[in-house]
């Protein structure tokens, strides 16, 4: 029994009730239950890190009764969705959620698992809210949000268990099927709505203010002054390696048709104002000596990138990579631009014994299963980029060993690297 | 799983699950299965699935399958201005978030010729290698709790807190920082920033003789990783590899050498290499990295100058058009930012070339004949961040 007399008391929901048969059964349950949480390991990106700090050491989530982090659904009551739902997970989350023995509880951590987060706009991989998918508990937001938010979220969890007792604790509860909007405009319409209200009283306000103190001058207003910083010129950075002039040279005897991609303007002023004037874009064709002279001039900063004819591709890497001077034998990349009439396939390579980079491009037609040669057979590494663009742009690899998609499902339709890659289920187009 | 009805009979070619490129070996007594690992499992660190083909206990094909946390972020970055991608590049290496902000704005700052001031330069190196170190420590502690050792965990998380600390005095955040700008930071660093980065330098020197103390010579340590996962110097060059898992297997790459930026020319460090390339040669350049960063901290608070922390701030960011590339060396690696501009205010193709993907393409090769406890060993070793590799 509480001594109602005694200066300190517990809070509400402590105390067991004192009166029906079941009631103490349902609060003793509750409190068990809320105390004695087993969280599923389930992180998918980075709230998964603080969800790892609020176990360890500083923050220590064993005070609350949930230390046994397990790694089996089966053995697990509580999902803390720590990181970004995607489509591809989706169903395997489904999964996990229904291995889960009941009473089973989801905290959603982030702002991803509530809405989609900062993945919402112009994104079609990305689950807008994981309540789409689960019924959810508990919402922590925050991007990540900190240990002390999640152990607060805990908290809130462990109130509703101990509110809900032992007999409504299995519930089938409903997923959000609300459909999925563009929030950003919604918001715009409400605000007009609460603007003109607030001028409208305002103005009000104004006339009444004036009307009671006639004398009143006004205020002036002290702006907080910026710091201003000046403007700083640049270090040069030198590249390391052959001079790409030299590289030039080498590569110009054996390929005649290598041309060097348009040299970068220098000036910041010739901007160029739309797309369709950089797609027309027309690589430098001149006499190699004015081309190589070129290339001394724009310094040692710059780094060649040759645009070469889909015929001598897999030669000219071949010989980039084997040549005795240029010893160019590390994939750093390999991807590719859609410029809407054409595609472009871009190799950086480089030297690690020398320090020097060759940026390769290949232009190919803008249709539907662009080809081109693989490199899978000279750079192991290159097997994952060349399914990588696969992916995003359809590019088929010619001799590629297992050309798969990289990331996306089997069937998703189209390539979304692609400009003209529409999916209206998915993607909200970003309003601003 | 695509398994057998019947488990004595073998996997015809055709019942093979996507990937696989042996043919079922037939031998008498070969008990070949497959095993799902992931896309949720304690030591995949993420949400990375391997569909492991194992005879026994023994691996004899690891495929992985990618993209789970796919989340579109080149995409997104076609429509969004060049600062606000650097918000983005933050939560694909969330361990390396600053240097990944620093890749972005030197390709910001390449296109538009943009200097950083002295002090800014100071702040960008001392930064970069103070998140290396928090970056380490937390590989530290969950490579000790994938090999069974939980202590190593609560070790490395204590000591990782008082770098996450000081980030957060720095910029507010704890994880995802979004602090440095092209031109400079955010903001200045607090007052006393140089005392407490010295009173962490001398921390870590006691606390990374104290971690060898604890691990790097315990017999399981070693017996658990010395000889297994080993890649070749010239395997790890042909897969792209970089960060300490190209330097265990000898090669001698590390962007803040090769392809100096910031300052790091001024700084004297070690570029620590191994030479079998196996789990404990990784393990041993990752230790060692960390004194060689202490080494930089020291030198760079010896020396941190007074003045502007940035150049002055452009309105708006508008890159001429043409193609940019810069090169960071994070915490794993290589991390390169590709930037194709159309003179607009937002980037017409923008591609961020992740470490995490070439250094986990040599796995199969690595964990092909080992044991599948050595395949925990493997990828705990490899450091892998799975929203980095899928992007």
């Amino acid at each position: 029994m509480i001594d109602k007399s005694a200066e300190f008391s517990l809070p509400p929901g402590l105390v067991p009730p004192q009166s029906g048969l079941l009631q103490p059964v349902d609060w003793i349950v509750g409190w068990a239950r809320a105390n004695s949480l087993w969280p599923l390991v389930f992180g998918t990106s980075c709230c998964a890190i603080e969800m790892m700090a609020t176990g360890a050491s500083d923050n220590d989530w064993a005070r609350f009764g949930l230390e046994v982090a397990r790694a089996s659904p089966r053995q697990a009551d509580l999902i803390i969705l720590a990181g970004t739902i995607t489509e591809k997970m989706g169903s395997r989350l489904v999964t996990l959620h229904e291995q889960m023995p009941g009473p089973k509880y989801v905290i959603a951590m982030g702002a991803c698992t509530i809405s989609g987060g900062p993945f919402y706009y112009d994104n079609y991989s990305v689950v807008k809210g994981a309540d789409r998918l689960i019924p959810v508990d508990v919402y922590i937001p925050g991007c990540p949000p900190r240990p002390e938010a999640l152990l607060y979220g805990v908290m809130q969890l462990q109130k509703l268990i101990r509110a809900g007792g032992w007999r409504n604790s299995i519930v089938h509860r409903p997923v959000n099927v609300s459909p999925i909007t563009d929030p950003m405009a919604e918001t715009l319409k409400e605000w007009e709505v609460i603007e003109a209200k607030k001028q409208e009283e305002m103005k009000e306000a104004k006339e009444r203010f004036k009307l009671e103190n006639p004398d009143y001058k006004g205020v002036v207003i002290k702006r907080i002054v910026a710091p201003k910083y000046d403007e700083v010129a640049p270090t040069p950075r030198p590249e390391r390696g052959l001079a790409q002039a030299e590289i030039f040279a080498n590569l110009s005897e054996r390929f005649p048709s290598l041309r060097v991609h348009a040299l970068p303007e220098k000036s910041a002023e010739k901007v160029a104002d739309n797309v369709a004037e950089v797609a027309t874009e027309t690589s430098v064709e001149k006499p190699i000596e004015t081309v190589t002279e070129k290339i001394t001039a724009m310094g040692r900063e710059y780094v060649l990138d040759v645009a070469v004819e889909p015929a001598d591709y897999l030669p000219l890497i071949r010989h980039l990579r084997d040549d005795t001077d240029l010893q160019l034998d590390y994939l750093i990349e390999l991807t590719a631009i859609d410029w809407k009439d054409r595609y472009d396939v871009v190799v950086h390579l480089l030297s690690t014994d020398k320090g020097h980079k060759v940026f390769v491009r290949c232009a190919l037609p803008h249709v539907e299963a662009p080809e081109i040669e693989s490199l899978s057979s000279l750079f192991a590494g290159a097997n994952w980029h060349e399914r990588e663009a696969y992916d995003f742009f359809g590019i088929r690899f010619t001799g590629h060993p297992d050309l798969r998609r990289l990331f996306l499902e089997d069937d998703f339709p189209g390539h979304p690297l692609r400009k003209d890659f529409e999916y209206p289920e998915r993607v909200v187009k970003r309003p601003y | 799983m695509n398994t057998p009805s019947s488990p004595s009979a073998p996997a015809p070619e055709h019942r093979l699950p996507p990937g696989f490129a042996l043919h079922a070996s037939g031998a008498d007594g070969s008990q070949e299965y497959f095993l799902n690992m992931g896309p949720q499992h304690p030591s995949t660190h993420g949400v990375l699935k391997l569909v492991v083909r194992l005879d026994g206990e023994t691996v004899v094909e690891v495929v992985p399958h990618l993209g789970f946390i796919h989340r579109a972020i080149e995409k997104m970055g076609e429509s969004e201005t060049y600062v606000q991608y650097l918000h983005l590049t933050d939560r694909m290496d969330y361990l390396s978030s600053h240097i990944n902000n620093l890749g972005v704005c030197m390709a910001i700052e390449k296109a538009m010729g943009i200097g950083v001031p002295e002090r800014g330069e100071y702040i960008r190196v001392m930064v970069s290698e103070l998140q290396r170190i928090q970056s380490h420590l937390l590989w530290w502690g969950a490579f000790g709790m994938d090999l069974g050792a939980v202590t190593a965990f609560l070790y490395g998380f204590k000591e990782r807190e008082k770098i996450t600390a000081l980030f957060e005095d720095l910029c507010g955040a704890r994880l995802t920082m979004n602090y440095f700008r092209p031109g400079g930071s955010n903001a200045d660093v607090p007052e006393n920033f140089i005392p407490r980065v010295l009173e962490i330098v001398e921390e870590m020197k006691f606390t990374l003789d104290e971690f060898n103390a604890l691990l790097s010579a315990n017999p399981i340590t070693i017996s658990r990783t010395q000889g297994v996962g080993a890649l070749s110097r010239e395997r790890a060059i042909s897969y792209g590899c970089s960060g300490p898992v190209a330097r265990a297997s000898g090669v001698n790459f590390d962007v803040r050498r090769h392809a100096p930026y910031s300052i790091y020319d001024r700084f004297e460090f070690d570029v620590p290499l191994g030479q079998n390339g196996d789990c404990y040669d990784r393990y041993r350049v990752r230790m060692e990295e960390m004194r060689q960063s202490v080494r930089i901290l020291e030198q760079a608070a010896a020396s941190f100058p007074e003045g502007p922390h940035r150049a002055k701030e452009k309105p708006v960011y508008k890159l001429p058009a043409g193609s940019y590339f810069s090169s960071v060396e994070t915490a794993r690696g290589m991390f390169g930012t590709y930037i194709v501009s159309d003179g607009g205010l937002k980037p017409y193709r923008i591609k961020s070339r992740s470490p995490n993907l070439s250094n986990l393409a040599p796995i199969a090769e690595m964990a092909a004949g080992g044991k599948i406890a050595d395949l925990v060993a493997i990828l705990s070793t490899l450091d892998i961040i799975v929203p980095d590799i899928d992007r």
